[in-house]
């Protein structure tokens, strides 16, 4: 008797809740008959989609906001309001697209960061060559600081 | 140290951090490329500035002083929000709403039996050009997965706890709609003037984790993260 | 080697003046569905990208605002959007998401959004 969806979806949930970034090695390709439906689902997940998933009680902070983190939200929404991308395109790069371990050790603006870097090379706007040259001499600037 | 100082100590080297360097080279390079003009980007940044929690607040006291604007805030959140000068779509520097947050405010009423409280479990979606920018909390992988399906015990962790028979719905702004709450008017403010009423509609209220209260006038106390590099202030 | 033109100016030109979602008004057809209709979460596959949450699928709402008109954000997100659908706000009971949930509370609900394509008569 096959599962229901219902059922499906809670053992999703319990499923990606075991994921996490690691350091160390994870078992390299398995065969594909090592993967049932459950861990290919597990695998090719949406990371944003986090409703339900079990987690502790934490204590409830606020943050100072760094200079830089306001300046990349104003750049990514500069970057929309100029038509590079829109805000959904922004979502699904930045939420998705970056994969389940950057999603959950990235902090929240490095990840809005390095999607607005990606986009400037993925639509051509930017060769990577000129990206990487650009923080090379950005980093060279502030160290002769 | 100066006695009674109470700023976190600074790094013993200023250092410039992996992300201030890239934010930089991002930045630099969309300038040169025409991407986007320096002035785009200091408009923005000014348009960020003006925004915070005070034009929702005095919509909710507007609501509670007037049953007709009530239903229209309910039935036309965007329209409702002109009466406390934000303009959804023309207000942004982009004369088509912000490109994040669109133009679709829609403003979820609590009665004596439902309390509304709001998270984005995909993002952290949150209707800024009426309530600023959203907190820290609102945007952890935590507050996302757990409030949708254990709201009790989360509003029971910011101080809320409700009756049985009472019903909490949980709006989860997962598409183009943006919420804000309107709590509850609460006992002991009758006759208050709209200000007087505006003052103890905090953030934490408009999100749904507070309700209103006389004398209440800021969200709860929690700890703060320090930036290394804070924002610079110059207003 | 290869260059693609690419256009930064179509949204402003649709929806200046006017914002998002409104500027993709009348632009879906009729609605499937109406306030009060009960409806299904479809289990569609989901590859690379999705806005409607795994914890709704096979769940049975309500129908509660047919809000607006808008691309799925599915095709939004490459830019695609060319076929709006109307989006519905539905509500659920928490005993019908949650096998968990506790009979104390069983009056408690929860509102989420659909694009059209992510609901069925149940």
């Amino acid at each position: 008797m096959s599962e229901s969806t219902r059922e499906q979806v809670m053992r999703h949930l319990e499923t990606v809740g075991y994921l996490q970034p690691a350091l160390h090695k994870p078992q390299h390709a398995p065969y594909p008959d090592q993967i049932d439906h459950n861990l290919y689902r597990a695998y090719t997940r949406s990371a944003h989609d986090v409703g339900g998933e079990p987690d502790v009680p934490i204590t409830w902070e606020e943050k100072e906001e760094e200079q830089w983190e306001l300046n990349t939200f104003a750049t990514c929404e500069c970057l929309a309001w100029r038509g590079v991308w829109n805000a959904e395109e922004r979502r699904r790069r930045q939420n998705v697209d970056l994969g389940q371990t950057q999603y959950l050790g990235l902090p929240y603006y490095g990840r809005w960061l390095l999607t607005a870097a990606r986009i400037l090379v993925d639509k051509q706007y930017v060769t990577l060559t000129e990206l990487v040259n650009k923080i090379d001499e950005v980093k060279r600037r502030h160290e002769q600081d | 140290m100066a006695e009674g100082h109470t700023h976190p100590a600074a790094p013993m080297v200023d250092e410039v951090s992996d992300f201030e360097v890239l934010e930089m080279a991002v930045r630099e390079l969309a300038i040169e490329k025409g991407l986007f003009s320096a002035d785009d980007h200091r408009r923005w940044t000014e348009y960020v500035h003006t925004l915070g929690p005070l034009p929702a607040a005095r919509l909710v006291a507007k609501a509670w002083l007037d049953a007709e604007f009530k239903k229209l805030a309910v039935r036309d959140g965007v329209k409702a929000s002109l009466e406390v000068g934000v303009d959804w779509i023309n207000g942004p520097p982009t004369g088509f709403g912000t490109p994040s947050d669109y133009c679709n405010l829609r403003v979820l009423e609590d009665t004596p039996t439902v309390k509304h409280v709001v998270v984005c479990t995909l993002c952290s979606c949150y209707p800024r050009p009426i309530l600023g920018q959203s907190p820290e909390w609102y945007r952890t992988p935590n507050y996302r997965r757990r409030l949708v399906r254990w709201p009790r015990q989360v509003l029971a962790e910011f101080g809320l706890q409700l009756d049985p028979g009472v019903e909490i719905r949980v709006a989860d702004s997962n598409q183009k709609t943006r919420y804000i709450v309107l709590p509850v008017r609460p006992d002991g403010t009758e006759g208050w003037s709209e200000d007087q009423l505006a003052e103890i509609v905090t953030r934490d209220c408009l999100i749904g984790v507070a309700v209103p209260k006389p004398g209440i006038t800021a969200n709860a106390t929690r700890p703060v993260h320090p930036a290394v590099h804070p924002v610079h202030h110059e207003h | 080697m290869s260059k693609i033109e690419h256009d930064r100016t179509h949204h402003a030109a649709k929806a200046t003046g006017i914002g998002d979602p409104q500027c993709f008004h009348g632009e879906a057809g009729p609605a499937k569905f109406k306030v009060g209709d009960e409806v299904r979460v479809r289990n569609l596959p989901d590859l690379f990208y999705t806005r409607c949450q795994v914890y709704t699928r096979g769940a049975v709402g309500r129908v509660t605002e047919v809000v607006y008109e808008s691309p799925a954000a599915e095709d939004e997100s490459w830019d695609n959007t060319d076929q709006p659908e109307w989006f519905y706000s539905v509500v659920f009971r928490q005993k019908e998401l949650w096998p968990d949930y506790p009979d104390l509370y069983e009056n408690d609900t929860l509102e989420t959004e659909f694009s059209e394509r992510w609901l069925e008569a149940p």
